[in-house]
Formats: C-alpha cells, sequence, structure tokens
C-alpha cells in the first residue's frame, strides 16, 4: 500500500536532515579544496556552536535570534586561533601529518567540551511554540520550518559569496593552483584564514541552528564529521555544488531508506552508496573546481 | 648498634601506622566519557556519595572503604584495562561495573581471572549470567525478566492494544523486541511494527514517520537519556499522540528537563524511581538533593544496590578476602532500596521491585508494581 501523506512526509523528513548535512559539509569541502586538509574535528566546531547558542540563550539570557548569529561568531574566532596557531604552521606540510593533527584536535576539543560542559545533553531554548502544525497531514514544527529555511538560505548566502564576490573568487582561484594564486597576488594565508573561519562558520551555524531540536552533546561532533565526510566524498572533495547535492541526497536516501526499508539499516545507506560511488565515479558526482 | 636500633623502631613504628590506616579497596568501573559518559558519572558520584556516609558511620569490619573509581568509555577494550589495573595494581578486593552489557561481558572475565567477586547493577544483557562465572553478580532485573513482569501488565495499565517498538539497535532493544511481545500477546495485546535506530542518532524522523503509518496506540521504547528526550519531543512533533512507554531513563531529573512538555503522561518501566516511599529510599533522595543537588535516578538506584550490597557481603564474610566475599554473595538476602534481593545459582537477582511510572506535572508516580520472580 503505498500511501502519498507518508511518502510526503519522508520526503519532508529527508530534506530536513538534507539541508543540514548540505551546510556542514559545505565548511569541510572548502577547507579541503582551498587548504587541502581533511579536517577531522569539523564536526567538533558543529558541537561548540550547539553549546554557545545554548549557554548563550539559558545562561547569558541573550534574545534567541540573536544568539545564533553570536554564537556562530564566537566560533569563528575559536577557528581563526586554531588557524593561527596550528595549520599555519602546517601550510606545506603532507596531507598525512594535517590529517593526524585534525584528529589530535577532534580528540581534544571533545574532551575539552566534556571538562567544561559536561556530559549531559542540552537542547537550545527557543522560542517557538512546540505544538506540531500539519500541511495535508504532513507534520511539522514552527522549528523544523524555521532551520530548513536558515539552513537553505545559509547554503544560498554561502553559493554567492564563493561565485560572486572578489575573495570568492580569489578562494576559487586557490583551490585552481596555489602557486598561480599567489603569483598574482593573492595572499595565501589570508585565503586560508578566511576559508577556516567561514568553514568553521557554517558547521557552528547547523550546530547552533540543530541545538533546538537535536541535543547538544560533546560527543556528537564526530557523527557530523563521518557524515559530512559521506557528503563530500559522494560529492566530490572540493565541490560546493557537490557538497549540497550530496548532503540533500544522502538525507533523501536516509529518509526514503530509512522509511521504506529497514530503520536498522539507516545509517549503512549513506556507506553503501558511498562504496559504489567509489567503485564506479571515483572523482565523485561533481569533480572539483 | 644504637642508632641500627632506632631506625628498626621507627620503621615498625611507621608499618604499624600504616596497618592502622589500612582500608578496604573498592574498584569501580564506569563510562565517564563517551556516549553514555552522563549516566556513568551520576553512578560514581552516587557511589563516592553512599562511600562517604559508610565511612563516616565507621566504614566496614573496623576500616574504611577506600573507592577507586576507572572510566571505562562503555568500551569492552577499555574497561578490560581498566579492571586489570584495579585488581593487579590497586589490588582491590571487589569491583563493580561496567555500564554496558558488552563493556561488563568483557570485564567480568578479569575478575574470573583473578578470582575477585564482581557486581554489575546496570547491564542487563541476558547472557551476562548465563557464564558459569561464580565471581559474577547482577544485582538488576534482565530485559527478559522485565518483559515477563511488565509485558502482561501494560495491555491493562495504559489501555492500549495495538504496540508497537522503537528500541536502539543493541543487545538491549534487541532483546526487549524478543521478549515483551510473548507477554503483551498473552494480555491480548498486539505488536503491529519494530523500529531501530543507532546509538549515534538523535534524529529519528524517518522511524517516527515508519511507526506513525502502522497507528499504534502505544508505542514501547529502550533509550537513555538524550535519545529519550529526543524521541518524545521528535514523536509528539510529528502528530502522534498515542502513550509512550520506556525502559531507560524515562524518569530521571534530566530527562524531564530536557524534554520539557514532551515527557508529560510518558510511562516508565523501571527498576528503580525516587518517588518509592520507603525508609532506605527516604534517606537515599534525601542525601542525593543535599549533596548531589538532584533526585536519584535509575542508575543512582542501581549504585546504590550494587554498593550496598557489596558491602553488606563484606560485612557477612568479617574479612576482606576476595573468597570470602564470594561465598558471602552467594547468601545475600539483602533489604535494598527495592525491597528484598537474593541471588540465584548463576548470580542473578530476584525478588526485587520494578515499577510502572507515569510522568505527572514533571513527577513520576507509581501507578504498577512487580515483583522480579525467580528464574
Amino acid at each position: 500500500m503505498f500511501d502519498l501523506v507518508i511518502f510526503g512526509q519522508h520526503l519532508f523528513n529527508g530534506l530536513l536532515i538534507g539541508c543540514a548535512y548540505a551546510l556542514i559539509a559545505i565548511g569541510l569541502t572548502m577547507i579541503f579544496g582551498v587548504m587541502n586538509i581533511a579536517n577531522f574535528a569539523h564536526g567538533e566546531f558543529y558541537m561548540i556552536g550547539g553549546f554557545f547558542a545554548f549557554y548563550l540563550v539559558s545562561l547569558a539570557k541573550i534574545n534567541y535570534f540573536l544568539a545564533l548569529p553570536l554564537a556562530v561568531a564566537l566560533v569563528v574566532v575559536l577557528a581563526v586561533v586554531i588557524q593561527q596557531l596550528v595549520f599555519k604552521r602546517l601550510r606545506d606540510a603532507p596531507v598525512m601529518t594535517t590529517t593526524l593533527v585534525t584528529i589530535g584536535l577532534s580528540i581534544l576539543l571533545e574532551n575539552l567540551a566534556h571538562l567544561l560542559w559536561g556530559a549531559q545533553p542540552q537542547t537550545v531554548p527557543n522560542p517557538f511554540p512546540t505544538s506540531p502544525m500539519s500541511f495535508a497531514g504532513i507534520y511539522t514544527t514552527p522549528l523544523y520550518l524555521f532551520s530548513m529555511a536558515m539552513t537553505a538560505a545559509l547554503i544560498i548566502v554561502g553559493h554567492v559569496l564563493i561565485q560572486r564576490t572578489r575573495m570568492g573568487k580569489a578562494m576559487r582561484a586557490t583551490f585552481q593552483n596555489k602557486e598561480a594564486a599567489a603569483l598574482v597576488g593573492i595572499r595565501i594565508d589570508s585565503i586560508y584564514l578566511y576559508a577556516f573561519g567561514f568553514g568553521a562558520a557554517l558547521a557552528a551555524a547547523a550546530g547552533a541552528i540543530l541545538g533546538g531540536f537535536i541535543p547538544v552533546e560533546p560527543t556528537m561532533g564526530g557523527v557530523a564529521t563521518l557524515k559530512a565526510f559521506v557528503v563530500v566524498i559522494l560529492g566530490g572533495m572540493g565541490s560546493f555544488v557537490g557538497a549540497i547535492v550530496g548532503g540533500l541526497l544522502l538525507g533523501l536516501a536516509e529518509g526514503l531508506g530509512g522509511g521504506y526499508f529497514s530503520s536498522g539499516w539507516k545509517d549503512a545507506i549513506g556507506f553503501v552508496a558511498v562504496i559504489l560511488l567509489l567503485l564506479f565515479r571515483p572523482d565523485g558526482l561533481f569533480k572539483r573546481g | 648498634m644504637k642508632m641500627k636500633l632506632f631506625v628498626t623502631a621507627i620503621a615498625l613504628a611507621l608499618s604499624g601506622a600504616a596497618a592502622a590506616q589500612e582500608t578496604i579497596k573498592i574498584g569501580v568501573v564506569q563510562p565517564l566519557t563517551g556516549p553514555v559518559a552522563y549516566d556513568g558519572n551520576i553512578y560514581a558520584n552516587t557511589v563516592k556519595m553512599l562511600v562517604e556516609d559508610m565511612n563516616a558511620k565507621g566504614g566496614v569490619l573496623g576500616k574504611k572503604i577506600e573507592l577507586v573509581i576507572e572510566d571505562g568509555a562503555c568500551n569492552p577494550a577499555q574497561s578490560v584495562n581498566a579492571a586489570e589495573k584495579l585488581v593487579v595494581r590497586d589490588k582491590v578486593v571487589a569491583l563493580l561495573g561496567a555500564f554496558c552489557s558488552t563493556s561488563t561481558a568483557a570485564m567480568m572475565e578479569v575478575a574470573r581471572k583473578h578470582k575477585v567477586p564482581h557486581i554489575t547493577g546496570i547491564s542487563t544483557a541476558a547472557q551476562l549470567t548465563e557464564q558459569n562465572n561464580p565471581y559474577f553478580f547482577r544485582a538488576v532485573a534482565t530485559t527478559p525478566m522485565l518483559g515477563s513482569a511488565f509485558g502482561a501488565e501494560l495491555p491493562k495499565a495504559v489501555k492500549a492494544k495495538r504496540f508497537a517498538f522503537l528500541v536502539i539497535n543493541d543487545d538491549w532493544g534487541r532483546s526487549m523486541v524478543a521478549s515483551y511481545p510473548k507477554s503483551i500477546e498473552s494480555a491480548g495485546g498486539t505488536v503491529v511494527g519494530t523500529e531501530f535506530f543507532q546509538s549515534s542518532e538523535l534524529q529519528f524522523l524517518s522511524q517516527i514517520t515508519k511507526i506513525k503509518s502502522m497507528n499504534p496506540d502505544g508505542i514501547i521504547l529502550a533509550a537513555n537519556t538524550q535519545h529519550a528526550a529526543a524521541l518524545s519531543k521528535q514523536i509528539r512533533e510529528m502528530g502522534i499522540t498515542a502513550p509512550l512507554m520506556g525502559e531507560g531513563s524515562w524518569t530521571s531529573d534530566s530527562y524531564l528537563k530536557l524534554a520539557g512538555p514532551a515527557a508529560e503522561g510518558v510511562y516508565g518501566l523501571v527498576e528503580y524511581v525516587y518517588t518509592i516511599k520507603n525508609p532506605i529510599n527516604d534517606a537515599f533522595v534525601k542525601m542525593s538533593r543535599d549533596k548531589l543537588k538532584e533526585n536519584p535516578s535509575k542508575f543512582a538506584g542501581a549504585a546504590h544496590n550494587a554498593i550496598s550490597i557489596m558491602v553488606d557481603a563484606i560485612r557477612r564474610a568479617g574479612s576482606a578476602d576476595p573468597e570470602k566475599i564470594r561465598a558471602a554473595l552467594t547468601q545475600t538476602d539483602y533489604n535494598s532500596l527495592v525491597g528484598n534481593i537474593r541471588f540465584d545459582a548463576k548470580g542473578q537477582a530476584y525478588g526485587q521491585n520494578v515499577y510502572l511510572a507515569a510522568i505527572k506535572n514533571g513527577v513520576p508516580e507509581v501507578v504498577a508494581t512487580a515483583k522480579i520472580g525467580k528464574p
């Protein structure tokens, strides 16, 4: 029996999660594309974004809509510090070295979060009514709609920044050829700083927004990193459009796959997709560039 | 010569002083980091609080109890290392822990190897007490035991007929869906569907949508704090109004705070809830509120059971010899927080109460009590 309403619900769920996956993955793919760093600490920025939003709203009593950008700004400050202290010194290090450093960084940040904030899961308090609303039988809440709109808007803003601004152009030039970009006068160090800060900002935004309905806790970064890598490999390492499409595809595949096959196998779906893709299209759906 | 005598005298005096300060060491392995760190820390803090209280009242056998707590991180390898370290280096005479059944399964072999008595208050996987391990004792009912105690009560207690399961995809969740349906069906209910989620997941929309399409009038869940909070919120957000019944942290303060209004009306199928009335529990709740600033959760209750039964056995053994403590444990007849507890020949506890508690205005109220029969 095929129920259109249930299908619509699965579709909506998939898009909601897919937007979040895309937002986290864009940051990861940018850092990879520009800096050639596979950032295993990316999910930790997502986690810290969630915690900052939680503390700003619940402890500092800052307005929810103000707290979200503030939390993101604080994570950017943290990312800039990390970039200046750590990755700036590793600009010409082999990818194995930087990968190990990011793994270490992820362990450090996760355990710092444990130490500072404890293991108790938190949700970001938000002003939206919790009662569900229904459109033609498809249920959602104002918070879900807000999250979806915000993540989609941020994805579009990111896209415009990369495609239309001078900075974005410089980033894309560095993407293509670091030496040539340096030759025409692009300051590679500042491009790296922008890419890292921007990537961290997108992950933090996802954490702050989703923190309203997905509990924030210190270990949540690991799964986020893993999913983001799935998306980035699906979409093509370093491809912005690929990260968006890959994120939506993974969200939909999990939503529909979990709904129509077995929820016990939900996580396997994404990874099977990656294995198939690597077998038949090792460069990903979209080539880098 | 005189000097030498003097030194010997001092050495003797010092060793005498050391003997007087000798303690009875109990080792604890709990997940202080990792995915269940929150509940593991509650256990560890509760044991610390209770031991401080016991020591203030004179300890056991005239000696102070010394706790050595190690982090097992819900990881079998790390839990084994922690238990080895506790026995070999710290020379503990008894072990408590670990939290996750897989870790406990690994840890109990260390207890067997070094012949040290070991109690778990939390791990419910049925096969743990089937290992012919004379050093292992479990002070909590297994999931199948809970299933047969509760399953038959559920259709009447929550006035539901069509049940769906949404449980964590591990041995706990799997053994729930293997044990509840039989007793539910014997009481006139049916099971319309079963869905699983991974411990790494915190959004369950596709499972919930699928369950919604089955149209159940009761949903049975297995989840600890962060999953439980996310599940109850998301189930209500998807427009499902059927009552929820959960094994796990469904009556703890942290769950109630996190889930907020979504916790209202939820039923907890629990081994312990802080609102039960008896003198031991009254004192325990008061102490927890004073020292830990919260109502004890079921993990705190598990900690209370495990440490009290172990110390009771040491007292009855009259010695800190692990073999004598083990022998005393087999004769346990202890009046605990949750009623009288004994162990059967496999080291499985029975005789204690389990509770069906409903959340009303943010407070879990006991609506039905069942007794765990001798297995």
